[in-house]
């Protein structure tokens, strides 16, 4: 396209230049600040941590959600997808497009409509107390229950757009082929679809998997102080106690989680694919 | 926070033909300049600025009673800076041997926190023409005239009348409403004040608030939520998730308006509070200004407005309201003398560890 390197270069530079001006500069400094020790360099910090019980429960509940999320998503994304697949090209947009629009509410406003859905008085404890379910209203606000249907809500809709253009690549006659073979569903769902669309259930499992543990507004208002996560520890820590050292501490640890979890989704795709 | 933000991608047309690299680059910065030169405010007129520090809450009522009538009497530009008290707290002490802050209120703990950093400075009360009409309390709540009263609070409990009767701090356990109530995180203002008077009431005036931090941890399951923010709990009780909630009066406001039968406790140990405090920035380079605006907000005429519209409690004891706007404000020489507040240095010196023992007990 360029005569030379030198001009696509120079076209690129004002973009890199700001990138790494307001952003890797500035990140870098901060997650720098997590391994200032007493004395120099250190991992002190991090173990000191991870020494605190609070942290710890902290820590392990972020994963434990975000890693439920990413499953319950996954299995109700598969089966959305499916639905939406078979459908006529026409009703399948009008689906995609029922699926896109809470992404375009604002996830305050979403997450405001959770508080009052599963409040004493929501519709939810209506329903379970008018069936006879439970006796009397269930506190669902402030637990975890409560942050785990929000970031579900707020995060299925990505899992299943990656699914949805996962199995639209699919050959059309392979799942008639398997069937044909002799498999059963369960068969054909685990030998012929997971691994011709594990692209998508990786892409998909990442952006809900991320999405759970950086998400900050749905833990802050379903959760609240009782129900710590990372992203709401750091806001905390900053904005209580101005505590930045231990916020990049978390912020790092959040970058590490996410591309630890991009990781093995990946190799638990290609483990599935190589067999 | 990648879920709660939209990135937007823009597709550029792909160009053929010859680029000169200089004349791209340049483009580029020039464009990229444009942009951040229109993102600066326009360079303002006005001779004189002073530049304040104050809380996020009300501002379009203090825009219309103090700031703009002060404007036009100074022929001055006024910079406003809101923010949460920890993050104007952290920028002061930032920019403290070249303040671009002149004045900033804040509550006295926070002032104290700034005095002893060396962030603020004595202010000479015989510039202010107004101090004098002050109740005592608010004259000079530091010591050596580090700052000056302008506001306080009584913080009580907002009960729901149909379902309990609150008489003590300790019926906030009650087996009735066991399970529906919200208590002040140990971080928010109304914690540390909360947390006192159910020590008192329990019989422990101890300053770790070890007794009454145990308490709470014991019921932990049985409270709502730990609130960080007042109005989440006028929600929550407008909701009903609630039946009972220690609250500072400042918030009381939007109870008044809830079709509820709510009461503001009187419990038998009494009620507590806060108070709130101008402070002058040690080396201000605006210093004449701030006197003018601090006695500006001081004055009878203004105190009065900001009562009249429910944003703050007079400091000004000659302010005189109507009894309707007093029931809604913690008003009167007699209930002032009442409030059984806990001092700046105990809230400074423990907070600290109060937050240590909070988060291993209460909250994980």
């Amino acid at each position: 396209m360029f005569d030379n390197r030198l001009e696509g270069l120079a076209l690129v530079l004002p973009g890199v230049l700001f990138a790494a001006l307001v952003f890797l500069l500035p990140v870098g400094i901060l997650l720098g600040e997590g391994f200032q020790g007493v004395d120099g360099w250190s991992l002190a910090p991090y173990i000191e941590f991870f020494s605190s019980e609070r942290n710890r429960v902290v820590f392990f509940r972020t994963l434990k959600l975000g890693a439920m999320v990413t499953v319950v998503a996954a299995i109700i994304g598969y089966a959305a997808a499916w639905s939406i697949v078979s459908l006529s090209p026409q009703s399948r947009g009008r689906m995609i497009g029922l699926v896109i629009l809470p992404l375009m509410i604002s996830p305050v406003a979403r997450t405001y409509a959770w508080i009052v859905i599963l409040g004493r008085t929501g519709i939810v404890n209506q329903a379970l107390t008018t069936i006879g379910l439970s006796d009397e209203p269930i506190r669902f606000l402030f637990t975890e229950t409560a942050v785990f249907i929000g970031l579900l809500q707020l995060f299925l809709p990505l899992m299943i757009l990656s699914l949805c253009s996962a199995l639209e690549n699919m050959p059309d006659d392979a799942v008639p082929a398997a069937r044909v073979l002799g498999a059963n569903s369960l068969q054909v769902f685990w030998k012929v679809i997971l691994p011709l669309t594990r692209e998508g259930l990786v892409i998909g499992g990442t952006l809900v998997f991320t999405g759970s543990l950086t998400a900050f507004i749905t833990p802050a208002i379903l959760g609240g102080s009782k129900v710590l996560m990372l992203e709401t520890l750091l806001y905390q820590r900053v904005t209580v106690a101005n505590d930045f050292a231990s916020a990049s501490i978390i912020a790092m640890i959040l970058i590490v989680m996410s591309f630890c979890a991009n990781l093995l989704l990946k190799r638990l795709a290609t483990a599935r694919a190589s067999r | 926070m990648s879920s709660d933000s939209h990135t937007s991608v823009c597709h550029l047309p792909a160009r053929s033909g010859r680029v000169r690299a200089s004349s791209a680059m340049a483009g580029s910065v020039l464009a990229l300049a444009g942009i951040v030169a229109s993102l600066s405010p326009a360079a303002r007129a006005a001779d004189q600025q002073l530049v304040i520090s104050v809380y996020g809450f009300a501002q379009d009522a203090f825009s219309e009673i103090v700031y703009k009538p002060f404007e036009a009497q100074c022929d001055c530009e006024l910079i406003v800076e809101t923010g949460n008290s920890v993050e104007r707290l952290a920028k002061l002490e930032a920019r403290k041997d070249d303040p671009e802050i002149d004045m900033a209120v804040m509550s006295t703990h926070d002032a104290l926190s700034a005095s002893r950093k060396g962030i603020t400075q004595a202010i000479d009360v015989s510039r202010l023409s107004n101090h004098g009409k002050l109740y005592d309390i608010a004259k000079d709540p530091l010591g050596d005239h580090l700052g000056i009263g302008y506001t306080f609070y009584a913080t009580s409990i907002v009960y729901r009348t149909d379902k309990v009767s609150i008489d003590s701090w300790q019926d906030l356990f009650k087996e009735e409403i066991k399970g529906r109530v919200a208590f002040p995180n140990v971080s928010t203002n109304q914690g540390p004040p909360a947390l006192y008077m159910l020590g008192k009431a329990m019989g422990e005036t101890d300053s770790t608030l070890a007794a009454p931090i145990a308490a709470v941890a014991e019921h932990a399951d049985d409270i709502v939520t730990f609130y960080e923010r007042s109005s989440q709990v006028a929600q929550l009780m407008q909701q009903e998730e609630i039946l009972a909630a220690p609250i500072g009066r400042f918030a009381w406001g939007a109870y008044t308006k809830m079709d509820l039968p709510l009461a503001w406790a009187t419990p038998s140990e009494g009620q507590t509070g806060g108070m709130n405090v101008m402070i002058l920035t040690k080396g201000a380079k605006n210093e004449d200004l701030a006197y003018q605006f601090m006695d500006f907000w001081l004055s009878t005429e203004i105190q009065t407005a900001l009562a009249e519209a429910l944003v703050d409690s007079p400091a000004n004891a000659e302010v005189e309201v109507s009894d309707e706007i007093a029931a809604n404000l913690t008003y009167g020489a007699d209930t002032v003398s009442t409030l059984d507040l806990l001092a700046p240095d105990i809230i400074l010196d423990n907070r600290e560890q109060w937050l240590e023992s909070w988060n291993n007990s209460v909250t994980q």
